[in-house]
């Protein structure tokens, strides 16, 4: 590899786009950070993005499903593990899925289309914030990126605060949530293929209620709200909503028609967890 | 190793049965690529972002958008368009259902939608229950309004063979003006 | 005429009449061998062209500089204002937009420069390397005030307003004992037909060009490229090849003046076809409305008297602005109902809000959606039953129209009535459970067919026989999806009977017969009128021919599958006729004006009218206020159904473009700017969305009616929306006036009624 090389961080064509092919996660790292890359794998929600804005990344860092442990869904003790470059329509349809999350079929049928899952990885999604972050932030997920250590892995609320920068997620883990109750839902503008409004999911483990969302307010974990569920004994009906419709403002969710939409499609799936009851 | 990476790459994929090698940048999207020349216009632009279904293809059998592929993602790959179906089982029989309904137009998007239909039948064929619906829930038609794909889907693609009017068989291709 | 004795019913299915299976024409389209224009990527020499569009929607142009650009890889030639050979102006009623701007620029697509290059991947880079100066204006963006801002035109901003007058509404507004008034918003719908413009320009070796492009008139196209190229009219030829959808937004010229100043500049072909991005900035929208309607009746629900101020907002350039007022008015005045006075009034102003123009429903179906909405709004304030509201005021068939035109309906309008009242869609109400409320409203909608108001608006056609003997009928309308080949082609075998495979139709060509453009419904009707004129003369020039190469009296000889029969035995092919008989001879012609009411100097309106009766289903989310169409059932009254496939179709593509328009598709504009650029952003119904629909078929028309056939193109768009509307105030108790449907708006009024109660 040259040190010497130009970074040119955007071109006006697809004819200047570098392909780079590392050999291995590591060495795509270091490509990245090198030449400025972007990663790609299905790129199936970043080319809309450059063809918008006819800007393309000068070079681009092709990640490789082959390499172990990127592709395909296992379990352990841990629970369950999801190669990033998995792609969304092997999650939908992996018999490890429909036991784990069997209600994750029904949202994955309105995630895109099914051409567009073809290609889309669950990668790709949670760095995108798509329909996956608000059920894998519920569910704590945790990730393993390329380079990092921790066996337990990072998890992803705290990655997502932070700037994900050049991280490489390999995987993610799911814990073991076949006892817990879990409900999610999406709000599009139209019944398939829409861009989301909010997804909403809801996720009782037994003892405590975990909310999160995403949309056009970006993804996040509710957690002031979740602490209000769980620990709020005092609080009145209308404090909790009250608490909800601020902790949603503050973290970006501006139209407060949407903002009452997610209040109460955070009721009733409360209720479908058994919140309350 | 700069300008090796920028120049064309030679792709070799296998398209429509027939081995092809191209020179061409890197990103170039498969739509472009097909469409060269004219060669395989039935995978037309719609929007270029992957976000109507008309410029799909079957890459290893499986219907997706031409725009989003990427020509350095074709290499060992095989290529479907509806030219290369003419002989498929599952191709005659959703063309027999899109025909007998009339479930076009003006038929720009339709090859697009036969290929999504074509995937649900083979997805079929490896044992999975896949709904049709879902499988065109990706495909955009401004004509019809979707009243002729319900009725194909529903009538003549239904996986339930009883509930087959029997017109979907593959008859054969009627005749053709000259 | 209909009488008033009950109309034959039928439901449809998309079975091809006489049982024959499916067209040819279907397969070629299913299999791809159809070649769209923009599919015409062999042409050897083929360069792209591609088109610089503004920066800013309103600016004064200093300078554009193109020379830099011409040296760019692979560019053959730039051209600009300079380079325009005739008038640099185009326009089907007025000619005001320009092919390229000279000093100003009026919306954000408007064209300032063109390129022809090798490559798609060149064009970008050479537009970008023009190099052009603005001067930014001030915008008009809002249409309420545009009559006050900068003029963008010539005699400013408003460019036409109309009122339609009837008794004296005032008066009468002091006899209504209820009286309501609303304000009504519709959108800015974009055609987004799947196909965006394209198409190619030809020279040819006598300085001339041949355009090979997606649009809806050939002739007309071709007398504007002529003007535009400074070329003598002979020296255009354009062919209206099958396109993939228009509905309206291919009717004025998109590519061709560019593309055809390019193919003579570079003497090469060039083909320009528009990315979607480009599509959505450029191309041509529906009309949004904002409507005050005011409407009175007295306490049995008569209605008395109804006013409408409206304002359209045509956008940058006028295009076909002013017919649009014209038939929004005429549809705002209630042509299905009795008003005793109105006063129907609507400005037409320029913006720098895009450009609208042509677009199914034709600014009917947004009048329509405000005249039910009101008529909904009586019902309630009198506690009476929205259907009963409207069986008290519907015309009868012996009644003039709502312009005091003679009018002519295929059925009375209260059997349509009262078939949209038997719907099962009415059965009773799911009690409200869960999140889903559900229910049922309806609304009707009249239609008028052809360009109305005595326009010029005739239409021609031609039969003969081709070299290899088939059966080959022109005309000149293009085909983007309605299928009128196919009904044509049925037309043809029901009277020869002979096969489809006997008959081939040839639309489009600006050297073949002039039919007039593929607009306002027009074309079944003219098609009927035209094939009952040249037909029978056709069959007796062929009977003629075969007589002299058989010998038997042409009166014994008959037309049959295939050719030329004597007792019941074919003589001669259809092949053999071509090959022996003289093919000359074998011609004929006809030319029709569109029917307007007899003994009329100037007739007003239009006199063959549709009706459609929309029964709609929904459930609401109520916890968001999304709104799903569960089903649709439509009434028609349109003459008889000459293919069912294609009528059902018809109906149920334009009702879903309505339901479109009703929940999900608008095109905003903030500061001059298009606020949606692509299909992830502009959502119209997938697969999913579409309800389930079902179409009935009412006919009253006589076997010896002279305009049995309607075109039903538009119908089926005309009552979805304010069908939908009924419905959700069925299932909430919210009614809706602004589209698309804001789920946000309609969540907050069913939280407030709920936390009221």
């Amino acid at each position: 590899m040259q040190p010497d090389v130009t970074v040119q961080p955007e071109v006006a064509g697809r004819g200047g786009v570098r392909v780079l092919r590392p050999e291995s996660p590591r060495e795509a790292v270091t490509m990245a950070r090198r030449f400025g890359g972007t990663y790609v794998a299905g790129a199936s929600w970043l080319q809309p993005v450059w063809e918008r804005r006819q800007s393309w990344p000068s070079c681009l860092v092709a990640l490789d499903p082959g390499w172990p442990g990127f592709r395909g869904i296992d379990q352990d003790e841990g629970g369950l593990t999801i190669g990033a470059l998995t792609t969304l329509d092997e999650l939908a349809s992996h018999p490890l899925v429909h036991d784990h999350l069997p209600g994750l079929g029904t949202l994955l049928d309105q995630v895109a289309g099914p051409g567009v899952r073809r290609l889309g990885t669950v990668g790709g999604n949670l760095c995108a914030g798509g329909d996956l972050s608000a059920l894998f932030l519920a569910l704590d997920a945790r990730l393993h990126l390329v380079g990092h250590h921790d066996p337990k892995g990072e998890s992803l609320v705290v990655w997502d605060a932070a700037d994900p920068g050049v991280d490489l997620i390999q995987s993610v883990t799911l814990p073991d949530a076949r006892p817990w109750r879990i409900a999610v839902d999406k709000l599009g503008h139209r019944e398939r293929f829409s861009p989301t409004r909010a997804t909403v999911a809801c996720v009782h483990d037994g003892e405590r209620v975990r909310l999160a969302v995403c949309g056009e307010g970006g993804p996040g974990r509710l957690s002031i709200s979740e602490a209000a569920l769980n620990d709020g004994h005092s609080l009145s009906g209308a404090d909790r909503i009250q608490i909800l419709d601020t902790e949603l403002e503050f973290r970006g969710w501006q139209d407060p028609t949407l903002r009452l939409a997610i209040q109460r499609m955070v009721d009733y799936l409360l209720a479908e967890v058994g919140h309350g009851v | 190793m700069n300008d090796l990476y920028r120049a064309p790459e030679p792709i070799t994929f296998e398209l429509n049965g027939k081995t092809v090698t191209r020179s061409v940048p890197a990103a170039t999207p498969l739509l472009d690529l097909l469409r060269e020349d004219g060669q395989c216009t039935s995978v037309r632009p719609g929007c270029r972002i992957g976000r109507c279904g008309v410029c799909n293809v079957l890459m290893d059998g499986q219907a997706m958008p031409a725009c989003l592929i990427m020509a350095w993602q074709l290499p060992g790959r095989r290529v479907e368009t509806v030219e290369g179906l003419a002989g498929d089982p599952d191709f005659l029989k959703v063309r027999q259902a899109l025909a007998e309904e009339s479930a076009l137009q003006c038929g720009y998007c339709t090859p697009g939608f036969a290929l999504s239909l074509v995937s649900g039948l083979r997805e079929r064929r490896n044992g999975n229950p896949v709904d049709l619906g879902e499988a065109i829930a990706g495909n955009l038609c401004r004509c019809t309004g979707y009243g002729g794909l319900k009725r194909a889907v529903e009538k003549h693609l239904s996986p339930c063979p009883s509930m087959s009017t029997g017109a979907g068989n593959s008859n054969p291709i009627p005749g053709e003006p000259e | 005429m209909a009488s008033d004795t009950p109309g034959r019913m039928v439901t449809l299915g998309a079975d091809a009449p006489d049982g024959g299976g499916p067209s040819p024409e279907l397969y070629r389209r299913i299999e791809g061998r159809l070649s769209y224009p923009t599919d015409l990527l062999d042409i050897p020499g083929l360069l792209q062209g591609a088109i610089l569009r503004s920066e800013y929607a309103h600016a004064r142009l200093l300078r554009v500089d193109a020379s830099r650009a011409r040296d760019m890889p692979g560019v053959h030639a730039v051209v600009t204002a300079d380079d325009v050979p005739g008038l640099n102006r185009f326009g089907i009623v007025v000619r005001d937009q320009p092919v390229f701007c000279e000093d100003r620029v009026r919306y954000e697509g408007d064209a300032i420069a063109a390129v022809a290059v090798d490559t798609r991947a060149q064009a970008r880079a050479a537009l970008a390397a023009v190099e052009v100066a603005y001067e930014p204006l001030s915008l008009v963006t809002d249409p309420m005030t545009a009559e006050q801002q900068v003029p963008l035109h010539e005699g400013g901003n408003l460019l036409a307003q109309e009122t339609f007058h009837r008794g004296d509404p005032e008066q009468a507004f002091a006899a209504c004992a209820v009286v309501v008034e609303h304000d009504y918003r519709t959108p800015r719908q974009m055609h987004a037909f799947m196909e965006t413009e394209g198409g190619i320009a030809i020279p040819d070796d006598a300085g001339g060009v041949h355009f090979r492009v997606g649009c809806q008139s050939g002739h007309r196209d071709a007398e504007q490229l002529a003007d535009i190229l400074a070329l003598a009219p002979g020296q255009v030829t354009v062919e209206a090849m099958a396109t993939g959808g228009a509905f309206g937004g291919k009717d004025e010229l998109t590519v061709q003046p560019a593309a055809g100043i390019l193919a003579l500049k570079t003497g090469c072909p060039v083909m320009i076809h528009l990315d979607r991005f480009e599509s959505c900035r450029a191309g041509m929208k529906r009309h949004p409305v904002t409507a005050r309607m005011t409407t009175g009746c007295d306490a049995d629900g008569r209605l008395l008297a109804h006013r409408v101020e409206a304002v359209l907002d045509t956008g940058a350039y006028a295009s076909l602005g002013p017919a649009v007022l014209e038939n929004f008015l005429d549809h705002a005045s209630a042509p299905l109902y009795r008003i005793g006075a109105y006063a129907v009034s609507g400005r037409l102003v320029y913006t720098n809000n895009g450009v609208c123009g042509a677009f199914r429903g034709f600014g009917g179906n947004q009048a329509t959606f405000a005249v039910e909405s009101q008529l909904d709004a009586l019902a309630r304030e009198l506690g009476l039953c929205p259907r009963e509201l409207r069986r008290i005021n519907l015309r009868s068939v012996d009644e003039p129209g709502s312009r005091h035109q003679p009018v002519r309906w295929t059925a009375p309008p209260v059997q349509v009535l009262r078939k949209a009242q038997a719907s099962s869609l009415w059965s009773p109400e799911t009690v409200p459970r869960g999140r889903w409320l559900t229910g049922t409203g309806m609304a009707m909608g009249a239609q008028g067919n052809g360009l109305g108001d005595g326009l010029p608006d005739a239409g021609g056609g031609r039969i003969s026989l081709s070299r290899e003997g088939r059966v080959r009928v022109e005309f000149g309308f293009s085909d983007y999806g309605q299928n009128i080949g196919e009904a044509i082609t049925h037309s043809v075998c029901a009277v020869l009977g002979c096969q489809g495979s006997d008959v081939e139709v040839m639309l489009g060509h600006s050297r073949g017969p002039d039919s007039g453009p593929t607009s306002a419904s027009r074309s079944s009707v003219l098609v009927h009128g035209v094939l009952a004129g040249m037909l029978p003369r056709w069959m007796e020039a062929v009977r003629c021919q075969a007589a002299e190469l058989t010998g038997y009296p042409g009166d014994d000889l008959a037309h049959g599958p295939g050719g030329v029969f004597h007792q019941g035995r074919q003589v001669l092919s259809y092949r053999e006729l071509a090959e022996h008989g003289r093919r000359e001879a074998m011609v004929a012609d006809a030319r029709q004006d569109f029917p307007v009411a007899p003994g009329q100097d100037h007739p007003v309106g239009r006199y063959l009218q549709l009706q459609i009766a929309t029964v709609a289903r929904v459930m609401v989310d109520r916890l968001t206020g999304r709104v799903r169409v569960t089903d649709l059932h439509h009434i028609t009254a349109a003459g008889r159904v000459i293919y069912p496939p294609g009528y059902l179709g018809q109906i149920e593509g334009a009702a879903v473009m309505g339901l479109g328009m009703t929940l999900t598709e608008d095109m905003p504009a903030e500061e001059g700017r298009l606020r949606r650029d692509n299909l992830d952003q502009y959502l119209i119904p997938t697969f999913h969305d579409a309800p389930t629909q079902r179409v009935d078929v009412l006919d009253g028309t006589p076997e010896d009616d002279p305009f049995p056939v309607r075109g039903v193109g538009e119908l089926g768009i005309e009552a979805v929306a304010p069908a939908i509307t009924a419905a959700i105030e069925a299932a909430t108790g919210v009614r809706i006036r602004t589209l698309p449907v804001d789920p946000g708006v309609l969540l907050t009024a069913i939280h407030v009624r709920e936390t009221a109660s």
